[in-house]
C-alpha cells in the first residue's frame, strides 16, 4: 500500500487523478440505476454500430459470390423467357409450336399461357437448423411482405422449405429437414411421380418412395417437383437418385429411394417464396372432394 | 500537526453537515434546477503545500461521503476528486509573482485577498459544478440541460461560499 502510495506521489496528482476517476465510474454505473441504463443503453447503441458495420464488411466481402449467385438466376429467367416466347399446344393428335409474339391479343393459347400461376418474393435465411430432428429456418419477410403460410421456399438450386408460421416482419419456415415434410416430387426422366420425405440423419440425403416398380430408375436420375403439392411450382430442382432403388419394404408394388439434395441446406442465403395465385380456389376444389368421401 | 490538522477536521464536518442536513433540503424544496455545492469549499481551502494525489483522494472521500446521503455513490465521489486536481491547476495559474512563499497556510481571503479568492473560487465551483453535473446527467444529449443548471447552481454556491468564508474568516 505505501509502494503504492509512494509511486503515486511521484508521478504527480494527474495519474491520481485518473485512477480515482476510472474508480468512479466503475461505482457509478454499479450503483446508480439511471447512469447503468445510459450506460447499457450506450454500449448497446455502440456495440450494434460494430456489429452493422461488421456484417456491411462482410456483405462485402461476400459480394462476389452474390454476384455468381444473381448472373446464374438471370440466365435461367432469360432462358425461360425465351422459352416463353415459344408456346406449344396441342392440336389434334399433334403439338403445334408457335412464337408467343405471333398470338394476337384476343387468343385462347395467348390467354392461357398469359394467365400467371406463381408470384415470387424474395427474402434471406436469417436463421437456420439442420443438426435436429426437426429442422427450421427463419427469413427476414413476413405478412408485411405478402408471405403467408404454405408458401414453398426455393432457391436457385432447389427446394428449401414451407412456410409455416408469419409474423408481420419475419416467417418461419419448416425446413425440408423436418420429419413431418412430405413433397411431391418426380423423376425427371420418367415424370413418375412419388413423395419426399426426410427420415433424419444426414442433412443432404432425402428419402423418395412410392415410385411404382416398373420404372427402371438409375444412380444420377434427376428429381424435379411434380407440381402436384400446390405449393411448390413443377420442375424446380430438387437432387439426383443416389444409389439404386430397392423395393419398399413396407409395400412391394413401390421403389424407394435415396435423393441427394442439389441445395446444400447448410448454405441457404438467398431464398425465393412462392405464392400460388390458386391456391384457395384449389384448396376449395379439394375440400369439396373430401366432403364427397 | 495539529494546527494544520484539526481546522480542516472541523471544517470537513462542518460543511458535509451543513450540505447533507441543510443544502439538500433545500434544493429539495427549490427545484431540480437550485443546486446549493458548498462542501467543495473544503477541497478548496486544504492546505496549500499538500500534495496533489492527497488533495485528489481528500476530495473523493470527502464527495463520496456525501454521496451516502445524497443517494448517488461515485457521483460526487468523481466531482470531488475532479475539484482536487483542478485546484492544482488553479492554484498554479493564480499563483503570486514569486510563487507561494510558505506563509500562507490555505487559500483563503485572510491570506490571498478577498480579489483573488473570489476568483479562484469562482473558477473553481464553476468547473466542479460542471463535472458534477455532467458526471450526473451521464449523457451529452443533455449538454444545455447541464450548462444551465451549472450556471444556476454557481450563483447560489457562490453566494453561499461569500456567506462562508465572511462569517468564519479561515485562516488554517
Amino acid at each position: 500500500m505505501g509502494k503504492i502510495l509512494q509511486l503515486l506521489l511521484r508521478n504527480g496528482g494527474f495519474v491520481t487523478f485518473v485512477l480515482v476517476e476510472v474508480f468512479c465510474f466503475i461505482i457509478i454505473v454499479q450503483f446508480n440505476e439511471r447512469q447503468n441504463a445510459i450506460f447499457t443503453h450506450t454500449t448497446g447503441l455502440f456495440a450494434g454500430r460494430v456489429l452493422e458495420r461488421r456484417q456491411e464488411f462482410s456483405d462485402y466481402i461476400g459480394l462476389k459470390e452474390r454476384i455468381d449467385s444473381l448472373n446464374g438466376v438471370n440466365a435461367r429467367l432469360q432462358t425461360d423467357l425465351a422459352n416463353a416466347r415459344i408456346v406449344k399446344f396441342p392440336l389434334r393428335d399433334t403439338f403445334v409450336v408457335v412464337l408467343f409474339d405471333s398470338l394476337n391479343s384476343t387468343d385462347s393459347v395467348r390467354r392461357h399461357v398469359m394467365r400467371p400461376l406463381y408470384e415470387y418474393y424474395t427474402a434471406t435465411v436469417i436463421g437456420n437448423s439442420i443438426s435436429s430432428a426437426n429442422n427450421w429456418l427463419m427469413i427476414n419477410r413476413g405478412s408485411n411482405d405478402h408471405i403467408a403460410p404454405n408458401m414453398a421456399v426455393v432457391t436457385n438450386n432447389g427446394i428449401v422449405g414451407i412456410v409455416r408460421h408469419v409474423d408481420d416482419h419475419f416467417a418461419m419456415v419448416m425446413s425440408v429437414l423436418h420429419r413431418q415434410t412430405k413433397i411431391s416430387a418426380a423423376l425427371s426422366r420418367f415424370h413418375a411421380f412419388g413423395s419426399l420425405i426426410w427420415e433424419g440423419g444426414d442433412p443432404s440425403l432425402m428419402t423418395l418412395k412410392y415410385i411404382p416398380k416398373h420404372f427402371e430408375v438409375k444412380p444420377g436420375d434427376e428429381v424435379v417437383t411434380s407440381g402436384f403439392s400446390q405449393m411448390f411450382p413443377r420442375e424446380i430442382r430438387v437432387g439426383t437418385v443416389e444409389g439404386d432403388a430397392v423395393q419398399d419394404p413396407e409395400n412391394p408394388y413401390f421403389l424407394v429411394m435415396k435423393v441427394r439434395l442439389s441445395q446444400d441446406m447448410s448454405t441457404v442465403g438467398d431464398v425465393y417464396v412462392v405464392k400460388n395465385l390458386f391456391q384457395p380456389e384449389q384448396d376449395s376444389l379439394q375440400v369439396k372432394v373430401r366432403n364427397e368421401q | 500537526m495539529n494546527n494544520k490538522l484539526f481546522p480542516n477536521l472541523w471544517r470537513f464536518i462542518g460543511l458535509t453537515a451543513v450540505q447533507v442536513l441543510l443544502l439538500k433540503q433545500l434544493t429539495l424544496s427549490l427545484g431540480a434546477y437550485f443546486n446549493i455545492l458548498l462542501y467543495p469549499l473544503f477541497i478548496l481551502l486544504l492546505p496549500i503545500q499538500l500534495a496533489t494525489p492527497y488533495v485528489v483522494l481528500l476530495g473523493f472521500a470527502t464527495g463520496l461521503t456525501v454521496d451516502f446521503f445524497y443517494g448517488s455513490i461515485g457521483v460526487h465521489a468523481s466531482a470531488g476528486a475532479f475539484a482536487g486536481f483542478f485546484r492544482f491547476l488553479l492554484f498554479t495559474a493564480f499563483a503570486p509573482k514569486g510563487g507561494y512563499s510558505g506563509k500562507e497556510p490555505i487559500f483563503s481571503p485572510e491570506h490571498m485577498g478577498w480579489s483573488l479568492f473570489l476568483q479562484v473560487s469562482a473558477w473553481f465551483f464553476l468547473s466542479y459544478l460542471f463535472w458534477y453535473f455532467s458526471v450526473d446527467n451521464f449523457t451529452i444529449v443533455y449538454f444545455g440541460t447541464v450548462t444551465l443548471k451549472t450556471l444556476a447552481a454557481w450563483v447560489l454556491s457562490m453566494v453561499f461560499v461569500w456567506l462562508y468564508t465572511a462569517m468564519f474568516n479561515p485562516k488554517n
